[in-house]
């Protein structure tokens, strides 16, 4: 153990940073880019057209179109084009994600859309890291806990946080990783608090399930229903009866009034006398993110059978969590801040690795070093390649596979996931075969070509993929330069002398 | 709407501006040399309000509830924007201040 306080939380901060910062940083890069993840799903399905077509026009049609193939379905579903989703897409049966088909929102006819697992994909895996769901879970919720006991073993170890507030010395080695490491981290330190602590809220009901099974003795139905969710009764024998669905269109003005731009419907039991009309709101109508909220009408006369119900002071702070977290509310700005706010958190991290064996490198490079320790060295310097710019590698990656695969490919979507791992463990196996700062160098320069290039995939015509592109045009640039500058930046005296400075400050 | 969102970014990067230039250190980074007291007040003082400036134009764009989030977003990255250009380009850092009275122009117009 360590004598001192600071110095146990600097142990803390150095270990736990270095091991959990590898899938901290993929974590926090799939995060980053979730936040555009339906911007990303449309660039990933390049056949869905942007149209401009009113949401009671397009509902008509995707009805029309649902009265002639699936009359006889239990459940309609609905996704209608919207500001950030401009497909039209109907589904039967429960299935919330995926399956259904995609139709031309102007004439209702059904169109051929490639497979993708799209933005999604990211989402998906910020949250499970593509283990099984509540496996995943459990183990990002853990990440999540050390990188706030990282962020607070920070705060701790850092002396100077208000003397260094602003302070970054750049080309002095060590010193100007770890002034760039307490730049990103300090001043965006509300942030990353604020979404290390939110993503913990979100799941809480998974990891401390106590309060819940106390309270309703285990019965998760029970206590979804007290907080109102109670899906109404309906008599069995109406659903026997046939009867005229009610024109939708007065129901989506009636419900766009009252919660703002909506993202689908749900129809149960359609063309019976027991026809339900669920209505649901976009999420980013308020900060309380309104995720499974519905207005319910009744499928032939058209009242509205039940309201979104209120939530009471409790579960209002947990949506309200839940809500900054997802970042799905104050429109396209708002994105924009989270989406630097989070490239600036992965720079954060990534700097935090770098440094770990910028500090350490001359000790283990050199020939006296004993050679297990150098050997775990290289461990950490192989891993920090593979998982900040391997990672980088394998996103972009992703994208070009969802453009070249085979578009009547079977299991389309699981190849486009094998491509993303397939690519990120070649450069893991690329950073154990290459000195570092060339697998560096090389890893970087490939991840900012293959951005660029993403600009020759087109679709310019669309607002939407136009975005995309010119966002990963930016990164690629960005990229580009520090490949570059990793490249033939020559490691200097000036490194061996700011080491040997701060050592003696310390 | 897009006009206060510029003006609540703006605001921010000038107040971080001026509690920066308000510390000794970064002073002398920029002028290469010390500052005096008063003056020192004064770019702090100048800086707070500055920021304040910027979370009421944040309420104006996203309104009470979500201004605060976005204020604190724009005021991180402000900080980090100006921290990154301040080691490399320090007068353009300080030079940049200047789109503010541009901003303040354009509202004027406008609103005539």
């Amino acid at each position: 153990m360590k004598n001192t306080f600071t110095q146990s939380m600097a142990w803390l901060h150095t270990w736990a940073g270095l091991i959990f910062g590898w899938l901290l940083f993929a974590i926090f890069v799939t995060g980053t880019l979730a936040v555009f993840d339906k911007e990303l799903n449309h660039w990933m399905q390049p056949e869905i057209p942007a149209t401009q077509v009113s949401q009671a026009d397009a509902a008509r049609r995707a009805i029309n179109y649902l009265q002639a193939h699936e009359p006889q379905a239990g459940n309609w579903g609905i996704s209608l084009p919207s500001e950030r989703a401009p497909g039209l897409r109907v589904s039967t049966g429960e299935r919330r994600h995926g399956g259904g088909v995609q139709l031309d929102p102007r004439t209702g006819e059904a169109i051929e859309v490639r497979d993708s697992v799209g933005g999604n994909f990211f989402f998906r895996f910020h949250f499970t890291l593509d283990l099984p769901r509540n496996w995943g879970i459990f183990v990002v919720g853990a990440l999540a806990l050390v990188m706030l006991a990282a962020l607070i073993t920070g705060i701790v170890i850092h002396k100077k946080i208000f003397k260094e507030f602003f302070t970054f010395r750049p080309s002095k080695g060590q010193r100007s990783w770890l002034d760039f490491h307490n730049a990103s981290a300090v001043l965006l330190l509300p942030f990353h608090l604020m979404i290390t602590y939110t993503g913990l809220v979100i799941f809480m009901l998974i990891y401390i399930p106590a309060g819940v099974d106390a309270l309703f003795a285990g019965d998760t139905r029970a206590y979804f229903q007290a907080q109102g969710n109670a899906r109404m009764e309906q008599p069995r024998g109406l659903a026997r009866q046939p009867a005229a669905l009610v024109d939708v269109a007065p129901l989506l003005a009636q419900a766009e009034a009252r919660l703002g731009p909506i993202s689908g419907l749900n129809i149960r039991n359609p063309n019976t006398a027991a026809a339900r009309i669920e209505i649901r709101p976009e999420l980013g109508n308020r900060i309380a993110l309104a995720k499974g909220q519905a207005m319910v009408f009744d499928g032939v006369s058209g009242q509205l059978l039940s309201d979104v119900p209120e939530w009471r002071a409790v579960p209002l702070t947990q949506r309200v969590m839940v809500g900054l977290h997802f970042a799905q509310f104050g429109g396209y700005p708002m994105r924009w801040l989270y989406f630097v706010c989070g490239l600036v958190s992965c720079l954060m991290i990534a700097s935090g690795l770098v440094l770990f064996c910028v500090k350490r490198g001359r000790k283990y490079a050199s020939a006296t070093a004993d050679v297990s320790a150098r050997r775990w060295f290289r461990v950490a310097e192989v891993c920090n390649v593979g998982f900040v710019s391997g990672l980088l590698l394998a996103c972009v990656g992703l994208l070009w596979a969802s453009r070249l695969l085979p578009v009547e490919l079977i299991q389309r979507e699981s190849w486009e996931v094998r491509a993303f791992f397939g690519v990120w463990l070649l450069a893991l196996l690329h950073a154990g075969v290459r000195p570092a700062r060339r697998a560096w160098a090389e890893q970087l320069l490939l991840t900012a070509l293959l951005c660029i290039a993403l600009v020759a995939f087109g679709g310019f015509e669309d607002e939407m993929r136009l975005g995309v592109a010119a966002c990963a045009l930016v990164l690629g640039v960005l990229l580009g330069l520090v490949g570059w500058r990793v490249r033939h930046a020559q490691p200097v005296q000036q490194k061996a002398r700011a080491g040997r400075q701060q050592e003696a400050e310390a | 709407m897009m006009m206060w969102m510029t003006g609540a970014v703006l605001f921010a990067y000038a107040g971080m501006l001026g509690l920066c230039l308000g510390l000794e250190r970064h002073y002398k980074q920029v002028w290469h040399r010390s500052c005096p007291r008063l003056w020192r007040i004064g770019l702090r003082s100048t800086g707070w309000l500055a920021l304040l400036a910027s979370l009421a134009l944040c309420a104006k764009a996203w309104g009470w509830a979500m201004g605060p989030v976005a204020w604190f977003g724009v005021l991180s990255l402000a900080g980090w924007v100006l921290v990154m250009l301040l080691s490399y380009w320090p007068r353009l850092a300080v030079g940049l201040v200047g789109a503010l009275p541009g901003w303040g122009l354009m509202q004027v117009v406008t609103s005539l």
